[in-house]
């Protein structure tokens, strides 16, 4: 059997659903003998290569996410929205009640923090957020989401474990549907 | 007493009358989702969640303010009103914010079991994200307009069972709030009693103590149901 390939992504999340995907523990020896994990942030590696499967943890809030997601959904057979932020914007899409205006004010100009310039860094290298945040699926088609903040380790397990056999899983008939 | 026949999901049930469909199908086991159903306080058939289809009604019929007729024949459970109940729940988490990873309420809440009960993995509808307040006045208690999902249950547990009608309604609409007193902050009230009853009423984080932290709180609405259970009886 050919050896599936398998992406995990980090876009406006805050990293917990891959400490999660890492406390599958010695699981993650199930998953390296179906898969080879060729992108991900605990890998080395530039360019998304095409893949089987793609976990997508994080919301889109930024040009440089939206171009990234657009490229994943190329590159990727299945892609999985990873976590609540990616399904329904959760923590990251609290700024959404605000003027973008506002949050940068908040951040840079008026916190006690901050030293007396109060420069919002605008370096051209840095990606440009956007006014509001947004879940995968309102950019992209998502085949499949992992709710949870972070979701279980159990459940990205199952889901991965599913997957890489070829069939569909079903979280809630699993018992392993959760949110926050 | 003389009871009457209905059917539900073709079983035959002889009933007594004057009860509500809810009511019946919660005492035969029949399971039926709802929020802002508080039992001893009125229904007011607000979240659209205990729909069912009547046989003869051209339109969905909610459970909990409809009274059984003889030879009613009643469904709960079709694909149609499956469908019904996840938008329905869809539309609540998309109306707010309800963000449950830092919710007093997470893994306690009436709302996420309900997600988990239609099987809800995520919401269709983009989210309005409206900015809400948030009431810290009163020494005790917080009243969060980000997660309330407007059930009720506070205004007529202050009503009903406290007698204080310390919360009211305003507006319609997505504008709809819920307000203390004439929409003053809740710490300035003149009504509100401080008897907590409010907190135990409230489906969500909406309502919560300030000594509680993040997934740390715990609600008793059914002290409230036994409360009024209590005060009917003749001692």
């Amino acid at each position: 059997m050919n050896k599936k390939k398998l992406a995990t992504v980090w876009l406006g999340g805050c990293s917990g659903c891959h400490m999660s995907l890492l406390d599958i523990d010695e699981r993650i020896l199930d998953v390296a003998k179906l898969a080879d994990i060729v992108k991900s942030p605990v890998v080395d590696g530039k360019e998304m290569p095409p893949v089987d499967i793609a976990l997508v943890e994080g919301a889109i809030t930024s040009d440089e996410h939206y171009r990234e997601i657009l490229h994943i959904r190329k590159q990727a057979k299945t892609l999985i929205a990873f976590g609540d932020c990616a399904v329904m914007t959760n923590v990251t899409g609290m700024r959404n009640y605000f003027h973008l205006k506002d949050v940068f004010d908040t951040a840079y100009r008026n916190a006690i923090s901050n030293d007396q310039e109060g420069k919002v860094p605008d370096h051209p290298s840095l990606l440009k957020l956007n006014e509001k945040v947004v879940p995968l699926q309102e950019v992209v088609k998502v085949d499949f989401v992992i709710p949870g903040c972070p979701p279980d380790a159990d459940a990205i397990f199952y889901v991965l474990f599913e997957f890489l056999h070829d069939r569909f899983p079903n979280l809630s008939k699993a018992k392993k549907l959760k949110y926050g | 007493m003389n009871t009457i026949p209905v059917i539900i999901n073709d079983k035959k049930l002889d009933v007594d009358p004057g009860k509500t469909i809810l009511e019946v199908c919660r005492e035969n086991d029949i399971e039926m989702l709802t929020m802002c159903h508080l039992k001893g306080v009125m229904d007011i058939g607000a979240c659209r969640l205990c729909l069912v289809e009547v046989e003869g009604a051209n339109k969905l019929m909610s459970a909990c303010t409809t009274r059984v007729n003889a030879n009613m024949i009643v469904r709960t459970a079709t694909d149609k009103i499956k469908r019904y109940q996840r938008i329905t729940t869809e539309l609540f988490f998309a109306e707010r914010n309800h963000v449950c990873s830092v919710c007093v309420a997470n893994g306690k809440c009436e709302l996420q079991q309900l997600g988990y009960k239609v099987e809800l993995d995520h919401i269709r509808y983009p989210h309005l994200f409206p900015q809400c307040e948030v009431d810290t006045s009163h020494p005790w208690y917080v009243m969060d307009h980000n997660r309330c999902i407007m059930c009720t249950r506070c205004v007529r547990v202050c009503t009903e069972v406290e007698g204080a009608h310390n919360w009211d309604v305003m507006n319609r609409g997505h504008q709809v709030r819920i307000i203390s007193d004439f929409n003053t902050p809740w710490g300035e009230s003149i009504t509100c009693t401080s008897c907590g009853k409010c907190l135990h009423a409230c489906p969500t984080g909406a309502i919560w103590p300030k000594a509680i932290v993040q997934g740390q709180l715990e609600k008793k609405p059914e002290m409230l149901s036994e409360l009024m259970e209590k005060r009917k009886m003749k001692l």
